[in-house]
């Protein structure tokens, strides 16, 4: 059988047991069937379009203000050392906290609304975006950057022709790591203290023991990281062609 | 008198915060349009020496690089360095890794593109312009390096090693290939190596180096006839003397590193 079928068949297999034992207690994971319908009803009766639009708004926003923060912060803290010494301690420890502790002092200072969602996901993306970039482009081979120093390039030639390119596969996992955290913190926002969104849907649905609808909000949420994921992958093939050989075990 | 093409004068080398003496007075001359080797056991601080004359690295002590009689001890367009694993840019085509010294000089785009386009053609890889450096096999990864270093036209090329991690056959082929790059271009060339049979084929004079501290123990002129590649120089008299010469310079190094009690050095022809 090839790898297609077998993973198709895997699919139905488990799709059929959960339906099978979900139906002895719905309440616990509910089943394939009535979650399908739970999608039409949530749909229909329009709940779930906004919800998921003012999320989406919150978490767009917040990641690309971390992106335009975390990167270059995390390239100039890689190449300047003042800056990396000075600034160091704070990232490591605002990396090590938890962020969604935040979100009560956050409520104080700029409400439950928008701005919420924005500065929670900023918070919780911008720091790994921040180390993972600098580790990364301070892991750029030594030998590139001689062949540039050799050609007595700028430090800025350095930067953009050496050190930019060398850290592609970092920068993404910067990316990759970012989104992920983006969009947990934009959802415990949300179920912690927004008035509104997919969060404060699930945990709604949750307290009127709606396991089919709460489950299609799981599955969204899923599907969205997945879908991130797999975006931002698409993306590094297209930008760095070079690395296909890497994706198939040349090196 | 005419100054050397390139002068390293009183050469003295420490690592920060080591006390020991990687090199010791070192003092060498290359002509204008001369080859050059420098020779020795690991560890003789051969590759130290010509990181110092590029500019990768600041002299730890005294010492003086000269250009054309020209104080030049930063990197700068006249020195072009080939490193012994290529160090091509894997986010780059062959074309791209051999346009990229004159990328850094701010050379416009139409002319580097056929400068370096010509010296691909030079060594023979017109055809893998378009390939990126995984493609390309080690002795075609050297011979974009060797394209990147001349496409620049630096008065002096400065090689580590540049065949060491190839498989015999093909050095073989690019050390007359190189001859002939050589003849063709007039370029200035200060070779480091650690195998006899390299020094003596390419060179017009070799270097013999010692270790601990790395100085300079002997200089030896190479009568064999140039061009090298049309007769069998290898096969000569000449040759077979002065192999017996380096060697009994280098063995007697490495001995009397052995019975010193030190750490034993490799050497590898």
């Amino acid at each position: 059988m090839s790898p297609r079928w077998i993973r198709l068949a895997s699919i139905v297999v488990v799709l059929i047991a959960w339906e099978v034992v979900g139906r002895l207690n719905p309440l616990f994971t509910s089943y394939p069937t009535a979650i399908a319908r739970a999608a039409v009803d949530l749909v229909q009766d329009g709940r779930l379009q906004p919800a998921l639009l003012t999320t989406i708004q919150g978490l767009g926003a917040g990641y690309f203000l971390a992106i335009g923060i975390g990167v270059p912060l995390g390239f100039a803290m890689a190449r300047i050392r003042t800056l990396n010494i000075a600034l160091d301690p704070y990232v490591a420890a605002l990396y090590a906290t938890p962020r969604i502790t935040l979100i009560p002092l956050l409520v104080l200072m700029v409400g439950i609304g928008f701005q919420l969602r924005l500065v929670i996901v900023v918070l919780s993306a911008v720091f790994p975006v921040i180390i993972n970039v600098r580790d990364g482009a301070l892991e750029v081979d030594r030998n590139y950057i001689d062949v540039a120093t050799s050609f007595a390039a700028s430090r800025w030639q350095v930067l953009r022709t050496v050190v930019l390119p060398g850290s592609v596969p970092y920068l993404f996992v910067a990316l990759r790591i970012g989104a992920q955290r983006a969009i947990i913190g934009v959802i415990v926002a949300e179920m912690t203290s927004a008035l509104a969104g997919t969060g404060i849907l699930l945990l709604d649905l949750a307290q009127f023991f709606r396991t089919d609808a709460v489950m299609v909000i799981i599955l969204i949420i899923g599907f969205f990281s997945i879908l991130v994921t797999a975006g931002l992958r698409w993306i590094q093939l297209r930008v760095s062609p070079w690395l296909r050989s890497t994706s198939e075990g040349e090196r | 008198m005419i100054d050397p093409m390139l002068k390293v004068e009183g050469l003295s080398h420490r690592f920060p915060g080591s006390e020991d003496l990687v090199l010791d007075d070192v003092s060498l001359e290359v002509p204008n349009g001369g080859f050059v080797s420098l020779i020795g056991p690991s560890g003789c601080g051969k590759t130290t020496l010509l990181r110092i004359v590029a500019g990768l690295l600041e002299p730890g002590g005294a010492g003086q690089v000269y250009v054309e009689g020209k104080l030049l001890l930063k990197p700068s367009p006249e020195k072009a360095m080939i490193f012994q694993h290529f160090n091509l840019l894997p986010w780059r085509t062959a074309l791209a890794n051999a346009a990229y010294g004159l990328e850094l000089q701010r050379v416009p785009k139409a002319e580097r593109r056929e400068r370096a386009l010509a010296k691909l053609k030079m060594v023979g890889l017109e055809a893998f312009v378009d390939h990126y450096p995984w493609q390309l096999s080690g002795g075609m990864q050297q011979r974009v390096g060797i394209a990147r270093a001349l496409a620049v036209e630096p008065k002096v090329l400065l090689m580590d090693e540049p065949f060491g991690s190839l498989d015999a056959l093909t050095r073989e082929y690019l050390q007359t290939e190189l001859q002939k790059l050589c003849e063709e271009t007039r370029v200035t060339v200060l070779f480091v190596t650690h195998s006899i049979d390299e020094a003596i084929y390419l060179s017009d004079r070799v270097y013999v180096m010692g270790t601990h501290p790395g100085r300079i123990l002997e200089e030896i002129v190479v009568p064999l006839r140039r061009p090298r590649w049309t007769y069998n120089a290898r096969g000569q008299r000449e040759f077979g003397q002065l192999r017996d010469v380096l060697w009994g310079y280098l063995h007697h190094e490495l001995a009397a590193h052995v019975e010193a009690g030190s750490e034993p050095i490799g050497y590898q022809e």
